[in-house]
């Protein structure tokens, strides 16, 4: 928020301000007339000597003298201000740094190799052949390594079609036995169609999906980074090799593949769709389905032809699996495919598969089952598919039976089109396709497996060499080496079975020991970007303590106002003001400092190493940075050993967030966070309440226990919103959407905004009134403004609910949706556009009363209403702003809880004042931890799948950035954003407008806040590098130290844009009317 | 000299939260309460209390420990038909033989010239007869039964089951109150002021508060263990808080009355 400057509109709320300060300097003057004239008489009476009575020159020098003062205070508070948030860009950066560098070396990196297959070198050249040889053998047109069984293929991926969508499941939910025509022709036609669970390498996003698809090999999670953007596949693959072999490939639908495979595709029978537009059910499916048909009309112009729907993953996303537009999806899917297998000829294969699953709430992107189990079914009117036991007929009744991996599919597509299986490939022949119609090609199995095997073993030896390590040696028994030995010892004998087992079993080896391997982590860059964030953390804890005893030094308004009349009078010269020697001045120019050897230094060392790290540069620069500012701290003055709590209260603050960060080692700890943050709040609660029992004047203990009361009790209330992670299965039951199996409302949640709506505003006002705060601007913008905001929000969700479920069945297309977006735009414009005009300008939440004294009546009396919280009352004006938007975007579970969470806060505040535990950590710790609870009371796990995209078109109709990912990440840390942005509260509420240091104040809170996270963020990064081979990792930890870094990100950054430059817009306001106070 | 004058800004502002900043505002007036001085509570002096204090920490670990093997199984069964019966014949027996008396012992001393504002008629008569000591125990043991379903709402506060296992948490509520409240209400009735003092942690340390201190630090450590994946029986709601009561309680107590006796946080 930019800082108000421009004199033009200030012309529109001025005359607020103006009124308002001539009011009270009217007031004033008055009084300062009385009592010179009272002084004069005093004297004269004392005296007995005639007075000169003081002229109006004096009077005009004094006003001139204040007003130069007045001009100097402010200038060093804006001076103060900079160097502050100058402070505060630099902990963003460390932050950035420290985590950056940690990442750079924790998310694992695969070597991609540029070799690729050729068609006339088979990886068996030179050995004894199991098949013999073929017509055509070594060409594309016979087959190059494996006789050709077709010319074409038609390849259809559902996205999202998890297995038990396809197969008969005895239930009447809405997406089981909508799918059944795959079943139905493998069950009748066992030669013509077979279908199989397929299941995907994590993580399940379409684009780590696709590439696994069509190289064979294992994604790494860098890439998982660049799903947004989508970049070119440069490995050998099997796209690449049809292009090589003289193919044509046609692509239709979701236009990822365009982004992976640019100019591969026949560009004048190509149809790509944009894949982002969740909210779009239909468009990419009714495109593909148009333009197929015509294509199979023309079999001579294509001979792979892929068609992406996102149908089925959109519906997911949008309402959840158990919806009926789940069963309409898939019924349509179902006439799709029955239409489409008519179409297909001898010549042809047609597959169809999915992807990746979703989980129960239809989202995807982690490693849970049902988010890995997909579906794979194989159709050819030929009847050339086979099964090796009787058994295998039927498909698998679930998932766990009979799998194949994803990767399966690159070697079978190679062989079964005759052209060479991907260099990469770690994948093996499919059992069915190979096994001929009766199921007992055992001869072509062998031979399909070992030409598969073959071109691992080739891979592995080129990848060992690449990266320069030795493989392991043959005399290990069960390493792949010596597997592969017995296997080729087997060839000779004449045992299909075997053969074919044996280097089944290689292959299984193989992978498996590739999976491992590139779990590679560079331990060097992770050490050091925990010791950066480590090393920050330290620092940032420094100056808190430090700080605060600073503020000791004056802080007496008595004293602080003698001394300013007496400057104002010409007693004492001017008082230098203190800007020159701010502590974070300092600090700041010591950042710098240290910073530059630090580049320099890693940037030399990179260059005379000829190393390409330059970016160690920026690591290096961090630690000596910090290095400089924990010296300059420390030469101020004190040891780490002030940073040991010594209250009940540092302690507290100490061990929430200590043993929450041991907790995250805990896989158990992890998934029961928001439990774990609920026991802390309430024990805070609990021990505020007793602790208001030491409180002398009763009717502030009464209130003191009244809001520890009801600070608890809301937070168990919020704590029933609840959405749950798998691994939370079946301790918990997700409340957040109308079932479990549903990512849409409940009818009765839809009436949480409207509740919210009416009540929060009231709520608010009576945390107002008991300071006379609720003036000025307060009860318009409180009683009208916001609660139009709230209604409006609430409103969204039912014309949403209404477009959702289709309630006005005649309406024309789109008019709902329409509507809400317009509508959702209008609340974020009120709440940001409006709100923060409104916030720059309101005049304090203060009105000035003049009447007659009691006492002598003949006296003037100004009594000024709620002057006593006249900062907090008008800062508390931002933080609703922000309220409004957060509650139209978390969906209106979230929004109640968001509401609750606001209600604790001004709990907390006012429990903070009452016990006086200002001074104390436990007020930032207790709002962080709020913060992070209601995280999870919006409908969020710390995993991938738990994020709400559809969020991005609340108030807009397609992706647009920034504005797409901005609403995500509100809707994601709203919890967190409104704590950071409640955070100045602590130390304004309440404060009079002569109250000193209020920026130094704010600054520190804000580091104990951050600390907390960054604490966090740095034990989840500690624990993700320390449990990097535990088989949790991708589930739990790693998401975890993921939603921490990006936790910690968002709250520097709100606290500097937001929280600080909030704090300045109101100081100045509040300034320009009652004087400066700093 | 116009700014401190009281009519703009100085003296009625210095109390950050002032209401609103005028000449009429007076002093506050509002009622407060004073400090109450409470003195440790010390065990009679008798040879059988002075055996049974030292005795009954050891036999509630016994109790503990033949119950909890049932316990594990099926804890609403274990708690109601055993520890429970087991545990109120122990501190009631406890409680006449070792405390002193409500008003009598080492706690009067401080208030012998106040009357004091919640006592009840018949804990006055305690200070005569000492056999009306088996009266106050169960008038002490009613009162722990009344404030049972407040302990219970605090478990729920804490996290503990609202809609399910409503008659194990209550249960596990009625340990927590007969093992830290029970000895207080005896020594203490309901004095209103005594109560603040205790809530307020400003009572001096002795078995009974020493106990109740135990007995809700073991219980908040005894939820430590539930997250945990391990799939043991022993993870059963509310097994590990009733061992983290008895275990804080028997700890708190024996503390309490030796090493840190008469001391106050």
């Amino acid at each position: 928020m930019p800082p108000p400057q421009p004199t033009p509109k200030k012309a529109v709320p001025a005359p607020d301000y103006k009124t308002l300060k001539a009011q009270w300097e009217a007031a004033k003057r008055k009084k300062d007339a009385e009592d010179a004239t009272k002084k004069a008489k005093e004297k004269q009476e004392q005296q007995q000597q005639p007075t000169a009575e003081l002229n109006s020159d004096e009077i005009k020098l004094r006003e001139l003298r204040r007003a130069a003062l007045e001009g100097r205070r402010k200038k060093a508070y804006k001076s103060r201000w900079l160097w502050t948030a100058g402070f505060w860009v630099w902990m963003l950066a460390v932050h950035l740094v420290g985590i950056g560098y940690f990442t750079s070396g924790f998310l694992l990196t695969r070597l991609q190799l540029d070799d690729k297959s050729l068609c006339e070198v088979p990886p068996t050249a030179g050995e004894g052949d199991i098949l013999p040889a073929w017509s055509g053998k070594g060409t594309v047109e016979g087959g190059c390594w494996y006789p050709k069984t077709f010319e074409r293929a038609v390849v259809v991926l559902i996205d999202a079609l998890r297995y038990d969508f396809t197969v008969p499941v005895d239930d009447n939910a809405a997406f089981h036995n909508a799918f059944t025509f795959m079943y139905e022709t493998a069950v009748k036609e066992p030669n013509k169609a077979f279908l199989r669970p397929f299941i995907a390498d994590p993580p399940t996003s379409t684009l780590q999906r696709l590439k696994g698809l069509t190289t064979g090999t294992l994604p790494t999670f860098i890439d998982v980074g660049s799903s947004f953007s989508g970049t070119a596949i440069e490995e050998d693959n099997l796209l690449m090799q049809m292009k090589e072999a003289g193919k044509r490939v046609v692509h239709l639908g979701d236009d990822t593949w365009d982004s992976l495979f640019p100019g591969y595709f026949e560009g004048n029978l190509s149809r790509p769709y944009d894949s982002f537009n969740v909210w779009d059910l239909h468009t990419v499916d009714n495109g593909v389905i148009e333009h197929i048909f015509p294509l199979m009309e023309k079999k001579g112009q294509w001979d792979l032809l892929i068609g992406h729907l996102l149908g089925v993953d959109h519906a997911g996303h949008r309402y959840g699996p158990d919806h009926p537009e789940m069963t309409k999806k898939l019924r349509q899917m179902d006439g799709f495919v029955r239409d489409l297998a008519e179409k297909i000829d001898d010549k042809t294969v047609l597959i169809v598969m999915g992807d990746h699953g979703m989980d129960s709430k239809g989202d995807h992107g982690g490693e849970s089952d049902d988010e890995v189990q997909a579906a794979l079914w194989m159709y050819s009117p030929k009847g050339i598919f086979g099964r090796t036991k009787p058994d295998f007929a039927t498909p698998p009744a679930t998932a766990d039976i009979r799998p194949v991996n994803q990767i399966d599919l690159v070697p079978t597509v190679a062989l079964m089109l005759g052209i060479p299986i991907p260099f990469n490939n770690l994948g093996r022949p499919i059992e069915e396709v190979f096994a001929g119609p009766r199921g007992n090609s055992w001869n072509n199995l062998a031979a399909a497996e070992r030409v598969t095997a073959a071109g691992i073993k080739q891979y592995q030896a080129s990848y060992y060499a690449a990266r320069g390590m030795a493989e392991e040696a043959v005399s290990t028994p069960g390493s792949p080496a010596d597997l592969w030995n017995k296997a080729e010892g087997l060839v000779s004998k004449g045992n299909w079975v075997a053969v074919y087992s044996a280097y089944a079993e290689y292959q299984k080896e193989t992978l498996a020991r590739c999976k491992s391997l590139w779990a590679q982590f560079n331990i060097r860059n992770m050490i050091l970007g925990i010791a950066i964030m480590g090393f920050g953390v330290l620092t940032l804890l420094v100056y808190v303590s430090k700080g605060a005893e600073d503020d000791e030094a004056v802080d007496d308004p008595e004293l602080d106002d003698a001394e300013k009349s007496l400057e104002i009078m010409g007693v004492i010269p001017d008082s230098e003001l203190p800007a020159a020697d701010v502590l974070e001045r300092k600090l700041v120019a010591a950042a710098f400092l240290g910073a530059v050897p630090g580049l320099i230094g890693g940037a030399l060392h990179a260059y005379l190493k000829g190393t390409d790290d330059y970016y160690r540069g920026a690591a290096m620069a961090a630690l000596t940075s910090i290095a400089t500012v924990g010296v300059s701290l420390y030469e101020i003055k004190e040891t780490l050993v002030t940073l040991l709590p010594s209250t009940l209260w540092g302690w507290m603050a100490a061990v929430f967030t200590l043993s929450q960060s041991i907790g995250f080692a805990s896989n158990s700890y992890t998934i029961w966070e928001d439990s774990i943050l609920m026991f802390f709040s309430t024990t805070f609660g609990f021990v505020t309440a007793l602790s208001a029992l030491r409180i002398q004047s009763l009717p502030d203990r009464y209130m003191a226990i009244y809001h520890s009361v009801l600070f608890v009790v809301l937070g168990r209330l919020a704590s029933s919103s609840k959405l749950c992670r798998e691994e939370q299965m079946p301790y918990c039951t997700s409340t957040y959407y109308a079932s479990s199996t549903s990512s849409t409302s409940a009818l009765w949640q839809l009436a949480i905004p409207f509740a919210v709506s009416l009540i929060l505003p009231t709520i608010i006002k009576a945390y107002l009134q008991p300071t006379r705060s609720y003036e000025g601007l307060a009860p318009a913008w409180i009683g009208y403004v916001f609660r139009t905001g709230l209604f409006m929000s609430a409103l969204y969700w039912v014309l949403d609910a209404a477009d959702n479920g289709d309630w006005i069945p005649n309406l024309p297309d789109k008019t709902l949706k329409n509507l809400s977006v317009y509508n959702a735009q209008m609340v974020l414009g009120l709440a940001f556009v409006a709100g923060t005009t409104a916030f720059m300008w309101a005049p304090p939440c203060v009105s000035i009363v003049t009447s007659a004294s009691k006492a002598t009546p003949t006296r003037a009396q100004v009594a000024i209403l709620g002057y006593g919280n006249a900062h907090g009352a008008r800062y508390l004006l931002l933080p609703l702003n922000f309220l409004v938007s957060l509650i139209l975007l978390s969906k209106p579970m979230g929004g109640g809880a968001l509401a609750l969470l606001f209600w604790q806060i001004l709990s907390l505040v006012e429990i903070v004042d009452l016990n006086s535990l200002s001074s104390t950590p436990i007020g930032p710790v207790m709002l962080a931890i709020l913060g992070s609870f209601h995280f999870f009371k919006t409908g969020h796990q710390a995993v991938l799948s738990t994020i709400q995209w559809d969020s991005a078109f609340i108030p807009l109709f397609t992706v647009r950035y920034p504005w797409s990912p901005m609403a995500v990440a509100l809707n994601t840390f709203a919890g967190q954003i409104l704590a950071t942005v409640c955070l100045p509260l602590l130390v304004l509420w309440k404060a009079s407008p002569k109250q000193k240091g209020l920026l130094g104040d704010i600054s520190r809170k804000l580091g104990v806040f951050v600390a907390y996270f960054a604490v966090e963020s740095l034990a989840t990064m500690a624990w993700a590098g320390h449990l990097r081979r535990h088989l949790m990792l991708y589930r739990v930890f790693m998401p975890r130290f993921a939603t921490a870094a990006v936790v910690l990100i968002v709250v520097d950054l709100v606290g500097l844009l937001v929280g600080l430059a909030g704090v300045r817009v109101n100081t100045v306001a509040i300034g320009e009317v009652f004087g400066w106070a700093e | 000299m116009p700014l401190v004058d009281p009519i703009t800004m100085a003296s009625a502002v210095t109390k950050k939260g002032a209401l609103s900043q005028t000449t009429t505002i007076e002093p506050s007036s509002s009622p407060t309460a004073e400090p109450y001085n409470l003195l440790p509570v010390s065990i009679n002096q008798t040879p059988l209390a002075q055996t049974l204090r030292h005795a009954q920490p050891l036999l509630l670990s016994g109790v503990l420990a033949l119950g909890f093997s049932s316990l594990v199984k099926d804890p609403v069964a274990a708690m109601s038909s055993t520890t429970l019966p087991l545990t109120v014949g122990l501190q009631a027996a406890y409680a006449v033989v070792c405390l002193p008396v409500a008003g009598r012992g080492g706690n009067d001393t401080a208030k012998k010239t106040k009357p004091r504002p919640g006592e009840k008629p018949s804990k006055k008569k305690a200070k005569e007869g000492g056999n009306n000591a088996y009266v106050l125990a169960v008038l002490s043991l009613l009162i722990t039964a009344l404030v049972t379903p407040f302990v219970y709402v605090t478990m729920v506060l804490f996290g503990a089951p609202l809609l399910t296992h409503g008659s194990h948490t209550l249960l596990c509520a009625a340990h927590l109150s007969l093992l830290g409240l029970f000895p207080l209400f005896y020594v203490h009735g309901v004095d209103a002021s005594a109560w603040a003092a205790i809530g307020g942690f400003r009572a001096p340390l002795d078995e009974t508060f020493g106990g109740l201190v135990g007995a809700l630090l073991g219980a908040w450590l005894g939820a430590v263990p539930i997250p945990l994946d391990w799939d043991r029986e022993w993870q059963r709601w509310p097994v590990t808080i009733l061992v983290g009561i008895y275990g804080g309680y028997v700890l708190g107590k024996v503390v309490g009355g030796t090493l840190v006796w008469g001391k106050k946080f």
